[in-house]
């Protein structure tokens, strides 16, 4: 069954992947963004990765998305469809994308909590998954962070008015 | 993280931490004085490296005899482009602690990636230097071919990341680990999986090399960037690459597949790009396409890799990183104030300023492969390294573009020492001391390593050995 459901969050995460580079719109393409992460984030849960989930959820589809749309509004690039409540038709793909990702996670969890037998895998705990972080790529999570001060450097650097 | 951990790993930690200095002395106090903090932590960490001999693995970074010579050899380059800029951009109006921080930290990168003993390693060390050179090539924020240059060089660099990306996933599906040693073990038939995402992966690094058919953006980042950037682009990160690739062969060994694709790219490489650079008029543009060009003979001794090509191709990318160093420094000098681009604009220009027209001269002279200069002991390594592969169709072709090569070349050397048009120009101003030093130090190298290569090609025998 989980093999199933991971084709089905595999194929709602392309689609939102595809629909969100053809939309002409930018804040419909981050709409359909989030979708498409979202299914990510459950074929996480899947494969015994909630932590993984967690941070996909509440970093990329949270947190970014968030940002993208807040830099949209700011540049304010002046839409003719500004002000026009978008119509119900238009909400169809991404509600129909984001519901089978839900009822994905819902079949996923009823189906792991309600029977009795111990799972095959257990899921990491976070300590475990930290020990790996820190000491097994403990430099690499160090050269990242270096990346993105200068992501953050070269943004300010390029952005700013003479 | 033990204390011989820490002494190894020094020069990364210095350039690293250099760059924050960097950033946080110029949100202090801005000025000049940034690139003179720049160069003493570039010296450090080259000091450090040549003194300290260190061998020590530790998970995602091995520093072996390997690692440490490309790392004296990216940080001599970096050196070479940082005293290169001082004094162009205080003339082109590039102030701010911005270009020396960024510097340092690609160096870091570039550090990171040839000393990598990993997959993961290995990507976030070249993604780490190409990262730096967005921001670096559209570093000019007035020039209109500067910002172009940036946003071709970025989507194009995100595209190739993306396929490394691709490709070293694959990689980790099919054996489950990303460690370079546990890879290059063989198993008796190597899988599909695997061998696509290897393949992937050098899709990715044909990129950063800009082998063809990876090269279309090479002449427009080169000719849009500031010419110190475009030294250190088109000679550091090329040699990081290359001990990339040199990282990542192992892993197809046993496989012909892999032999026949670096053939086809040696092949269209030493091709188009010699004869594109044929048909040049701008200068940057002429280097550019020779750097394409170059880097397929590089890849003909990737190619001959059984039979010592590992040699040669290190040699050959020293020698090649030399040279274009002085071309692109003596560019930078030449063009002064002005923007000299087209050749014809340089007739003359040898005779108003000796000095940085003779390393332009010299530079061209080992590009071409004419010897003295170590272009042409390192033509002669990789032609011998190809032949003794067996290699013989393809080191045909190369000998015969590279005679086509001399003509370009040649051209420019000949436009130097013309007659200029309108008689009695200004005289040139006085290089500054750095500037001085940045074209001496590869100028240096190039006719010492012409003349005298033997102990770097025995130096590299025991690396590769």
């Amino acid at each position: 069954m989980e093999q199933t459901l991971f084709y089905i969050l595999a194929g709602v995460a392309v689609i939102g992947t595809i629909l969100a580079i053809t939309e002409k719109h930018p804040v419909h393409a981050i709409l359909y963004l989030v979708t498409s992460l979202f299914s990510i984030a459950v074929i996480f849960y899947l494969l015994m990765a909630p932590l993984v989930a967690a941070f996909e959820v509440i970093l990329y589809a949270g947190a970014i998305m968030v940002l993208f749309l807040f830099v949209i509004m700011m540049l304010d690039l002046g839409h003719p469809e500004k002000g026009v409540s978008p119509h119900w038709r238009e909400w169809l793909p991404a509600l129909a994308l984001v519901g089978v990702s839900a009822a994905c996670l819902a079949i996923v969890i009823v189906a792991r909590h309600g029977s009795t037998a111990s799972p095959a895998a257990a899921s990491l705990p976070i300590r475990e998954v930290a020990r790996h972080l820190f000491q097994d790529h403990g430099l690499a999570v160090e050269l990242i962070s270096l990346q993105l001060l200068f992501a953050l450097v070269g943004a300010l650097y390029l952005g700013r008015q003479k | 993280m033990t204390k011989a951990d820490m002494m190894a790993l020094m020069p990364l930690i210095i350039l690293a931490g250099g760059s924050v200095l960097v950033l946080l002395a110029g949100a202090v106090r801005p000025g000049g004085y940034l690139y003179g903090l720049a160069i003493t932590v570039v010296v450090s960490a080259l000091a450090w490296t040549i003194a300290v001999p260190a061998t020590v693995v530790m998970p995602g970074l091995a520093i072996t005899p390997f690692a440490r010579f490309f790392a004296v050899f990216l940080d001599s380059a970096g050196l070479v482009a940082l005293l290169m800029a001082t004094g162009y951009n205080k003339r082109r109006g590039i102030v701010g602690e911005e270009y020396p921080a960024t510097l340092l930290f690609a160096l870091a990168g570039m550090g990171a990636a040839c000393a990598a003993s990993d997959l993961l390693m290995l990507f976030l060390g070249l993604e780490a230097f190409t990262f730096a050179f967005y921001l670096l090539v559209a570093i000019e924020r007035d020039s209109v071919r500067g910002g172009e240059a940036g946003l071709k060089y970025l989507l194009n660099g995100t595209l190739s990341a993306a396929v490394l990306a691709m490709g070293i996933a694959l990689v980790y599906c099919s054996r489950g680990t990303l460690r370079l040693s546990e890879l290059a073990r063989q198993p008796a038939s190597l899988e599909p999986l695997f061998l696509a995402g290897v393949c992937l992966i050098l899709v990715g690094l044909a990129f950063k090399l800009s082998l063809v058919p990876a090269h279309l953006w090479t002449p427009d980042v080169y000719q849009g960037a500031p010419a110190p950037v475009t030294a250190l682009l088109s000679t550091a990160s090329k040699g990081a690459s290359v001990a990339a690739v040199l990282l990542i062969l192992p892993l197809m060994a046993g496989w012909r597949g892999g032999h026949d694709i670096l053939w086809c790219l040696s092949l269209a490489t030493m091709v188009c790009g010699n004869l594109a650079a044929l048909v040049q008029t701008s200068i940057k543009r002429l280097l550019a396409w020779s750097s394409v060009a170059q880097m397929g003979y590089v890849a003909l001794a990737f190619v001959a890799l059984p039979a010592g090509g590992g040699r040669a191709a290190i040699f050959y990318v020293v020698a090649y990183a030399a040279a274009g160093l002085a071309s692109f420094g003596a560019v930078s000098i030449l063009s002064d104030g002005s923007d000299r681009d087209a050749i014809e604009q340089y007739r003359g220009l040898g005779y108003r300023n000796p000095l940085a027209g003779a390393v332009l001269a010299v530079a061209l002279f080992s590009l071409a492969g004419i010897p003295p200069a170590a272009g042409f002991m390192a033509k002669f390594a990789v032609f011998s390294a190809a032949l003794r592969a067996g290699e013989i169709a393809l080191a045909m072709v190369g000998v015969l573009t590279a005679l086509v090569a001399v003509f370009f070349y040649l051209r420019v050397v000949v436009a130097l020492y013309m007659r200029p048009v309108d008689g009695a120009e200004a005289a040139a101003r006085r290089l500054t001391g750095s500037e001085a030093l940045a074209l001496a130090i590869p100028t240096l190298v190039t006719v010492v390593m012409g003349v005298y290569p033997s102990p770097l090609l025995d130096l590299l025998a025991r690396i590769m050995g």
